[in-house]
C-alpha cells in the first residue's frame, strides 16, 4: 500500500519535472523590447524617471481617453495603477498623472500608428534656452511669446515622479497580450479590490540623483564601500574634415560648415532623428563629397572650407561649446588652430527635413536662412543667399533671408555667446556695442526648413522615424570604384522622382557645394558634377535604417581577420550617449567623409599604418570592394565633452557651459502578472498570529504547571560530580 | 558569569574595572556595568563594598546615558539633515544612498 503511494508521488514529480518551467515564469511574462525613461541631471535639476530600488508595481489600466485618466486619479482604488497609454493620447494624459500622481506606478507607453498622430516632442519648446546667445527671444515660460518647437511638452527637461517605458510599433504583440490579461482579470473596474488583477512591474531604478554636482561628486568620492559611479558626463566625439589640408604656415581664411550629429529622446536607445538631425548631417556630408569632387586636385587657393559636425548639441550645445571654448584658447583645431578672426563665414545645416513631408507632392522644399546682418557682413551674406538661391532656384526649390538676431536653436548660439564673452571683456557689458560687433567678428548664418515656428513635428522624440522625412529607400548598388548613379539619370530612367525627399536634399547639398565653390575659387562652377540622390539614399539607410548598409560597410575598419563582420541591421543611435565610450555615429560620420572625399592611396595596410605627413591621417578602411584601402583624409575627431567637466572647480550653477550628465543604472525590464487579491495572504497573516499566540499561551499554561507534569526530574543529579561540577563552573565564569 | 557566586571584593573589583575599560570611549559596556551590577548596588542587603559598587553603578549609567543622548541626538540630526548638508553630509557618509538627495 505505502509503496504505492510512493510511486504515485514519484510519478507526479517525475510530472511535473519535465514540464521543466522554473515557478517565476510560471508567475511572470516578461515584456520584450521596451525603452526606459532614465535620469539626466544638469547644474540644477534631475530630469526623467526612475523606479524604486526594487521596481514599481501596479495595477493594468488601459487608457484610451481623458475620462480614463481621471478615473485613474481620482476614482481608482485598487491602486496604485500601471497607465498603458498610446502616442496619440500620451500629451494630453501625461499632464494629468504629473498633477496627480500619487495613484500612479507607472506608465507604459506604446505606438500605434493606425491610432493616428500629428506631433510627438518631449523636448522644450525653446530647445537649449538657457544657452541661446544675445537676442533670442524665445520664451518657454512666457505663454505669449513665439516658440520653435510649439509642439514641445518639454517632459524631456521634467522630473517623474514614475517609471515610464515605451515599446515602439515593432512590439505591439506585448501590448495585445497585456490587453488580454486585463480584459480576462481588470474589466469589472468598480468591484476590483480584493480580487486577483492584471499587474505590470517595472523596473529603471536610477543610481544618481539631484543634480550633477552631487552625482558627479559622489561618482569621484573614494569611500571605502561606494566608490561605484552613479553618473557620467554626456559628450562623444566631434567630426571635422576641411577641403584644403590646415597648415599652421600658411594661415587661411576660413568657412565653416557645421551640422549636428545627435538627436535624442527620452527613451533609452531611441533617438532616430530623422527631421531632427539625419538631414543636416547627409546634407553636410553629401555636400563635401561633391565640393571635393569640384575642386580640382593639387590646387590651392587662399580660402579653405571647414565641415564641422558637432556632436551632443541637444543637451545645451556640448559639442560646439567645446570647439568655441578651444577657439578662444587657441587650441582648435589641433593641427592649425583657428581664431574666430579667421572665420569669414559660418554657414550652419540647422532644423532641416521637418517639411520635406508637407511637399511630398511638389518639387519644392521652401528653405530659410536665418542670418543677423549688421552693416559690415551685408555685402556677405547677401551674396551668399543670392548664390544659392539661383543655384536652388534651377532645381525649382525656393530660399528666403530672415535678417534677425533671434536666432532659432542651432551650434551658432555657442559661438555667440562666446564672441560676447570675448567682446565684454575688451569693452565692459555695453550690450549694444557687444551685440553689433558680434556679427561683425564672422558672418553668421543658419539654414532651416522653417519659419517662426519648426515643421519637424517629432523633434527629437522617438518617432522621428524615416516615414517623417518620407524616405523610402531604392536599394541600388554601388559601382565597385564608388561611382554612384547621378541624379539626374536617376530622374531620366524613373528610379527616382523629382518630387524625392533624396532628390530635394541631394540638390540642396548640389547648392551648397556650388555656391562654396564660388566662395573658395572665385568664380561660379561651370562643370557638371552635382550630388547624387543615390549616395542621399544610401547614406539615409544607414543612419536611419539599419548600419548593415553598403556605405557602413566600405567605410568601417578593415579587421585583420577575414571574416565579415556583420554590422547589427538596426540604425546607429543618433543620442550622444556618455563620453565614456566612442559613440557610432560620430564615427561613421567621419569615416563616410574620410571615404567619400580623402585620396586612395596605393599603399598596403603596413605602409599605411607608418604614414605620418602632419596635416593628414591615414584610415585604413575596407573600401568599396571590400579589400582594404588606405586613405588618406584631412578628417579629424575633436572631443565633444562640456568645458564644465574639464575646468578644474567649475561652478556647475554659473550657467556657463553644459552640465548634463547621465545617470547609471543596472537593469531595464518590464513584466507582466496576475497579482493575487490579498485574501490569501491575510489568511496566512491571521493564521500565523492565531498560532503564535496559542503557543505563548500553551507555553504558560506548562510553565505554571511544570510541577505537576514533570514531576520525576532528578534534581542536582548533573551536578552531583566532582568532575561535571568543575565544568560547570568553568561555564559559568 | 553569575554574580552570586562571586565573593564581594571580587565583585567590587570587577565593578570598578568595567567602569575603567568604559572610560576608553566604550558606553556600551557602561551601560553593560549598570544593568549587571544594579540588583548589587540597590537590591541586596547591604555588605562592606556596596557603596563603591554603587558609586561605579551611577557613574557607569549616568555617563552611558549622557552617551545614548548625546547619540541619539547625533544620529537624528544627520539622518534628517545630511541631504541638506551636501558635500559635508556625503564626506561623513559610510555609504551613499543611491538615487536620492
Amino acid at each position: 500500500m505505502y509503496f504505492h503511494i510512493i510511486l504515485l508521488l514519484l510519478g507526479a514529480l517525475c510530472n511535473k519535472l519535465s514540464i521543466s518551467e522554473r515557478l517565476h515564469e510560471q508567475i511572470y511574462s516578461s515584456i520584450e523590447g521596451g525603452a526606459a525613461c532614465f535620469r539626466r541631471l544638469n547644474g540644477s535639476h534631475q530630469a526623467g524617471c526612475s523606479s524604486a530600488n526594487n521596481g514599481a508595481v501596479g495595477v493594468v489600466h488601459f487608457v484610451i481617453d481623458q475620462t480614463d485618466a481621471n478615473w485613474l486619479v481620482n476614482n481608482a482604488s485598487a491602486g496604485p495603477y500601471m497607465a498603458i497609454v498610446s502616442t496619440m493620447m500620451f500629451n494630453q494624459v501625461i499632464d494629468t498623472f504629473l498633477k496627480q500622481p500619487g495613484n500612479i506606478a507607472g506608465v507604459l507607453l506604446f505606438h500605434n500608428s493606425s491610432l493616428g498622430i500629428f506631433a510627438f516632442s518631449q523636448d522644450s519648446k525653446c530647445p537649449n534656452e538657457y544657452f541661446s546667445g544675445p537676442g533670442s527671444t524665445c520664451s518657454s515660460t512666457e505663454s505669449s511669446a513665439s516658440v520653435w518647437n510649439e509642439r514641445g511638452s518639454n517632459l524631456m527637461r521634467q522630473d517623474i515622479p514614475f517609471p515610464i517605458f515605451f515599446l515602439p510599433e515593432s512590439r505591439l504583440d506585448e501590448i495585445k497580450k497585456i490587453e488580454e490579461c486585463f480584459q480576462r482579470f481588470n474589466r469589472d473596474i468598480d468591484n476590483q479590490n480584493g480580487r486577483p488583477l492584471c499587474s505590470v512591474q517595472m523596473h529603471s531604478f536610477m543610481f544618481a540623483a539631484v543634480d550633477s554636482t552631487v552625482c558627479m561628486r559622489r561618482s569621484a568620492s573614494s569611500a571605502l564601500i561606494t566608490s561605484a559611479k552613479v553618473c557620467d558626463p554626456l559628450g562623444d566625439h566631434n567630426v571635422y574634415y576641411s577641403l584644403l589640408p590646415l597648415s599652421k604656415d600658411t594661415k587661411k581664411q576660413v568657412v565653416m560648415v557645421t551640422a549636428r550629429i545627435d538627436s535624442a529622446s527620452l527613451f533609452d536607445g531611441m533617438s532616430p532623428g530623422a527631421a531632427s538631425s539625419a538631414v543636416g548631417m547627409v546634407t553636410l556630408i553629401t555636400a563635401a563629397a561633391t565640393l571635393s569632387q569640384m575642386i580640382p586636385a593639387g590646387k590651392t587657393y587662399d580660402k579653405n572650407v571647414l565641415w564641422t559636425l558637432f556632436n551632443g548639441e541637444t543637451f545645451d550645445y556640448i559639442g560646439s561649446q567645446k570647439v568655441a571654448y578651444d577657439m578662444r584658447h587657441g587650441e582648435w583645431p589641433s593641427v592649425a588652430p583657428l581664431g574666430f578672426d579667421d572665420v569669414v563665414l559660418y554657414l550652419e545645416l540647422g532644423q532641416i527635413g521637418g517639411s520635406l513631408l508637407t511637399h511630398m507632392e511638389d518639387d519644392d522644399w521652401p528653405l530659410n536662412i536665418f542670418a543677423p546682418i549688421g552693416a559690415n557682413n551685408l555685402d556677405v551674406v547677401s551674396d551668399i543667399v543670392n548664390d544659392m538661391n539661383v543655384n536652388l532656384k534651377l532645381f525649382n526649390m525656393s530660399l528666403q533671408l530672415t535678417s534677425t538676431h533671434n536666432l532659432p536653436p542651432s551650434s551658432l548660439h555657442s559661438f555667440r555667446r562666446t564672441l560676447q564673452d570675448i567682446q565684454e571683456e575688451k569693452y565692459g557689458k555695453n550690450h549694444s556695442l557687444a551685440d553689433v560687433n558680434l556679427d561683425n567678428v564672422m558672418p553668421q548664418m543658419v539654414l532651416v526648413d522653417h519659419n517662426d515656428h519648426y515643421t519637424n513635428m517629432y523633434y527629437n522624440s522617438a518617432l522621428d522615424e524615416y516615414s517623417k522625412i518620407g524616405f523610402d529607400y531604392h536599394n541600388i548598388s554601388i559601382g565597385n570604384d564608388g561611382t554612384f548613379i547621378s541624379t539626374k539619370d536617376l530622374i531620366a530612367n524613373g528610379t527616382m522622382k523629382r518630387t524625392d525627399s533624396q532628390v530635394k536634399i541631394s540638390r540642396l547639398a548640389t547648392a551648397v557645394a556650388r555656391t562654396l565653390y564660388k566662395r573658395v575659387v572665385g568664380e561660379s562652377y561651370t562643370g557638371n558634377v552635382t550630388a547624387s540622390a543615390h549616395l542621399v539614399d544610401e547614406m539615409l539607410y544607414c543612419f536611419l535604417k539599419s548600419q548593415a548598409c553598403r556605405l557602413l560597410l566600405a567605410a568601417d575598419y578593415a579587421k585583420s581577420g577575414s571574416g565579415e563582420e556583420n554590422l547589427p541591421e538596426k540604425p546607429a543611435p543618433l543620442y550622444v550617449g556618455v563620453a565614456a565610450w566612442p559613440g557610432t555615429a560620430p564615427v561613421f560620420a567621419g569615416h563616410l567623409l574620410a571615404l567619400l572625399t580623402g585620396t586612395h592611396l596605393k599603399a598596403n595596410r603596413t605602409q599605411c599604418e607608418a604614414m605620418d605627413k602632419v596635416q593628414y591621417s591615414y584610415y585604413w578602411l575596407r573600401g568599396w570592394n571590400h579589400s582594404g584601402v588606405c586613405i588618406q583624409t584631412t578628417m579629424n575627431f575633436s572631443q565633444a565633452i562640456s568645458p564644465a567637466f574639464t575646468i578644474s572647480n567649475y561652478d556647475f550653477t554659473s550657467g556657463e557651459f553644459s552640465t548634463w550628465t547621465e545617470s547609471v543604472w543596472r537593469e531595464l525590464w518590464v513584466r507582466v502578472f496576475v497579482s493575487a487579491g490579498g485574501g490569501g495572504a491575510r489568511a496566512a497573516g491571521i493564521a500565523g498570529a492565531l498560532v503564535t499566540v496559542m503557543a505563548a499561551v500553551v507555553t504558560y499554561w506548562l510553565r505554571t504547571r511544570a510541577r505537576y507534569i514533570f514531576v520525576d526530574t532528578p534534581t542536582g543529579s548533573l551536578v552531583s560530580g566532582d568532575a561535571a561540577t568543575g565544568i560547570l563552573r568553568t561555564v559559568n565564569c | 558569569m553569575d554574580l552570586n557566586r562571586l565573593p564581594n571584593d571580587k565583585k567590587l573589583q570587577l565593578c570598578r574595572w568595567y567602569f575603567k575599560v568604559g572610560c576608553v570611549f566604550l558606553p556600551f559596556v557602561w551601560a553593560v556595568n549598570a544593568i549587571w551590577f544594579f540588583r548589587e548596588a540597590f537590591l541586596k542587603s547591604p555588605f562592606e563594598e556596596q557603596k563603591q559598587i554603587k558609586k561605579y553603578v551611577l557613574l557607569s549609567a549616568s555617563g552611558a546615558l549622557v552617551w545614548a543622548v548625546a547619540l541619539i541626538a547625533w544620529v537624528t540630526v544627520f539622518q534628517l539633515q545630511r541631504a541638506s548638508w551636501g558635500a559635508t553630509g556625503d564626506a561623513l557618509s559610510f555609504i551613499v544612498p543611491l538615487g536620492r538627495a
